[in-house]
């Protein structure tokens, strides 16, 4: 197949396994996110792909061919990394020119292919700028640029909207992409962002300790997370997690009682917050609870909830909602769909009813 | 706890062989007692010097700064009554966690007994209570930065003084610990101001927000105000997640209101709406900037005022962000229902009139917000 393909890939320091039976493939055209907490060997994945460090099990094949001990250079592979690592005595043009001079390429043919890459990061009019002289946005387009401007088959980002602020984080998220999908190359973006991962990742691979924890579009992964460290890294506000126990099939929740077929012994009910409704009227089977604070968000609101035994909860609300209810300590009445509950094993954290890829 | 006053306060640094600049410009803010205000800006708009002069670690150049109606600002830090978490954490090194939450309590008269179950609660609210016991250096950035918030709150001085105190939270944290500190300054009616580059905190934490901009006041209002009715383009597009959609445009006057053009960034017409009610200076054309914010946005059904071609439909578990290209003009709506659309595809889309706020193309002030209110 056109694209890359990891399988099997571990890898081990002194100090332990850092990667334990990694397996991904990506498509030509395809974005994969890779997301996880810092320490969890993303980086060092990265640089197995790119031939910077050699795996200690498992194959990297690039358009089907095996690259595992192929040197970097040969691997076609495109890189841009959060801290841009510009050459900061070329200016712009020579450091997007720069994968393509290391290949002797004739002067015209370089200055068409940096144009026109420059053109599509809009950049075009900073060509002759030394990095210094580039606002944080234009050198990260620069060294998305010179990433891309090789046409490389392979395309990995690590974190490369980091360092930019969230203005053009945010434009970043809509522009790119377009703009990868016009190369074809298969690309692995990394990220600690869970939105950006959403965004810009056709699927997510969610790295933990070293493995993956999760392998699916984006949308599964929000709705049916395999573990509760998963559910906690997807959602702003994080998860709602109520410790209970299961007892002859079902579960207490805020004290109103579920029922949990496959489960037994102790668990973690998750909830998210915007699957809570609040009200500040009584209704039937509400659960009272206590607002103690209103936190608008741009287009919701979050609201700080105690439960009958004294359980904090987040909630959100729209907007216009939120204005009513004031500012004070005031009763509210809560309720949820029984259906919308994603219940953990609390001992492994698994979610119950999951099935591992 | 007390009132704060800034009375045309300005502050001027006279840099040795430079120009003096002039970082705060007659600034006045009301404090009201109990009250949370946010000074929110982009790095050097003089955010930081407020506080520190409120801190008593600058001068005040111009001005007057008033606890409780008593002038302060002459006064040393020590004796302004007033509590500061620092950007820069300043713990103490040779003191644990938990000695250096606790010290400010040990000059306070009478908080004697309850400092060991002041520290507990301060710390089990910021989520440090594992480390009471260690040493500052070898916390992470975002433990270091909450004891030195817990340092700041445990006082409950009559003014508490945050400086970005949630700039280093760990994601997963951020909302329960906002919620947790938002009650916690209610509780304890606390007076306070804090500093952020980040308006997402500004809104969900403050009663009123002070958006400076360039040493300069440029609103000070609650986050309802700031998002309903921004002064200026400045506050309209740094206040919001996606930002607020601009677009260059004209208004001329019709027989009922008036017309809007909105143009694309080649500055052809893009799309055109009909503001019915809106009484405008705009008897001639007049050149506008309109400004939509990208949630008020309808799309996939009903009624349409142009065709948005998709150009990404990005849906976020909670929330759908769509980017499309309307007659040439990139517009960002948000919904909260998953859209089934993909790149390409053709969708109605509609911007309701009380979406739409006019600015003047140059001063920037706004001359209109959410047009239907005015009918």
């Amino acid at each position: 197949m056109s694209g890359l393909v990891l399988s099997h890939i571990s890898k081990g320091f002194k100090s332990g396994k850092v990667l334990q039976d990694v397996s991904l493939d990506v498509n030509a055209g395809e974005i994969v996110a890779i997301v996880g907490p810092s320490g969890t060997g993303k980086t060092v994945l990265l640089r197995i792909i790119a031939g910077l460090q050699e795996p200690d099990g498992g194959t990297v094949s690039i358009d089907g061919v095996d690259m595992t001990d192929a040197a970097p250079e040969s691997r076609g592979i495109g890189m841009a990394f959060q801290n841009f690592a510009l050459f900061p005595h070329f200016n712009a043009f020579d450091n997007i020119g720069s994968p393509l001079t290391a290949r002797h390429i004739p002067a015209a043919s370089l200055k068409e292919k940096v144009g026109v890459v420059a053109k599509l990061l809009k950049i075009d009019h900073v060509l002759g700028h030394a990095p210094r002289e580039l606002s944080n946005g234009q050198k990260q387009r620069t060294a998305l640029a010179r990433a891309l401007v090789a046409q490389p088959k392979v395309l990995l980002l690590d974190d490369p909207l980091r360092n930019v602020d969230a203005k053009l984080r945010y434009e970043m998220r809509l522009e790119l992409p377009r703009l990868l999908r016009s190369y074809n190359a298969a690309v692995i973006y990394v990220t600690q962002d869970y939105k950006e991962a959403m965004a810009l990742g056709d699927r997510i691979a969610v790295l933990r300790g070293g493995r993956i924890e999760q392998w699916a579009p984006p949308r599964d992964v929000y709705a049916t997370p395999a573990s509760v460290e998963v559910a906690k890294l997807f959602g702003d506000p994080t998860i709602n997690l109520l410790p209970s126990t299961v007892e002859q099939g079902g579960i207490q929740i805020l004290g109103r009682r579920v029922s949990a077929p496959d489960a037994s012994g102790p668990v973690l009910a998750g909830l998210r917050p915007e699957h809570l409704t609040v009200s500040r009227i009584e209704i039937p089977d509400g659960i009272p609870c206590e607002l103690d604070a209103v936190m608008p968000v741009n287009v919701r609101s979050v609201l700080y909830l105690r439960g009958p035994a004294g359980e904090e909860i987040l909630a959100t609300v729209g907007e216009s909602e939120a204005v009513k209810f004031g500012r004070d300590h005031r009763q509210v009445w809560v309720d949820f769909a029984p259906e919308h509950v994603l219940l953990f094993d609390a001992a492994t954290g698994a979610r119950i009813g999951h099935q591992a890829h | 706890m007390a009132t704060l006053l800034l009375d045309n306060v300005t502050k001027v640094y006279r840099p040795r062989g430079k120009a003096p600049v002039e970082a705060v410009k007659r600034v006045r803010l009301d404090v009201k007692d109990g009250e949370i205000v946010a000074l929110l800006g982009s790095s050097g708009c003089g955010k930081t010097s407020m506080l520190r002069m409120i801190a008593g670690f600058e001068d005040v150049t111009e001005g007057a700064i008033k606890i409780d109606g008593k002038e302060i600002h002459r006064l040393p830090p020590a004796e302004r009554d007033v509590a500061m978490a620092f950007e820069g954490y300043s713990l103490y090194p040779p003191l644990k966690v938990k000695e250096n939450i606790g010290f400010a309590l040990l000059r306070q008269r009478g908080a004697g007994t309850d400092i060991d179950a002041r520290v507990k609660e301060i710390a089990s609210l910021l989520e440090i209570s594992d480390v009471l016991d260690r040493y500052p250096s070898v916390l992470s950035a975002g433990q270091q930065q909450r004891t030195s918030l817990a340092r700041a709150l445990i006082r409950r001085a009559p003014v508490s003084l945050l400086d970005e105190p949630m700039s280093q939270l760990e994601p997963q944290l951020r909302a329960i610990l906002r919620a947790r500190l938002k009650d916690y300054l209610i509780a304890h009616k606390m007076t306070t101001v804090f500093v952020t580059h980040d308006q997402t905190e500004a809104i969900a934490l403050a009663d009123r927000i002070a958006v400076m901009e360039k040493g300069e006041l440029q609103q000070f209002g609650t986050p309802d105000e700031i998002k309903q009715s921004p002064n200026n383009l400045f506050v309209a597009s740094f206040v919001g997640e996606p930002p607020m959609n601009i677009f260059a445009g004209e208004v001329i006057a019709a027989r009922d209101g008036v017309a809007l053009t909105g143009f694309g960034p080649d500055g052809k017409p893009a799309f055109a709406l009909a503001a019915p009610g809106l009484e405008l200076d705009a008897s001639r054309s007049r050149k506008v900037h309109i400004g939509i914010r990208p949630h008020l946005i309808q799309t996939g059904t009903g009624a349409s005022d142009a065709t948005g071609r998709v150009i990404t439909n990005h849906w976020l578990g909670d929330q759908s962000h769509i980017c499309f290209d309307v007659g040439g003009a990139t517009v960002v709506g948000v919904t909260d229902k998953p859209l089934a659309a993909k790149p390409g595809d053709a969708l109605p889309v509609r911007f309701p009139l009380r979406a739409i706020h006019l600015f003047d193309p140059e001063t920037g002030d706004a001359l209109a917000h959410g047009l239907e209110r005015t009918r």
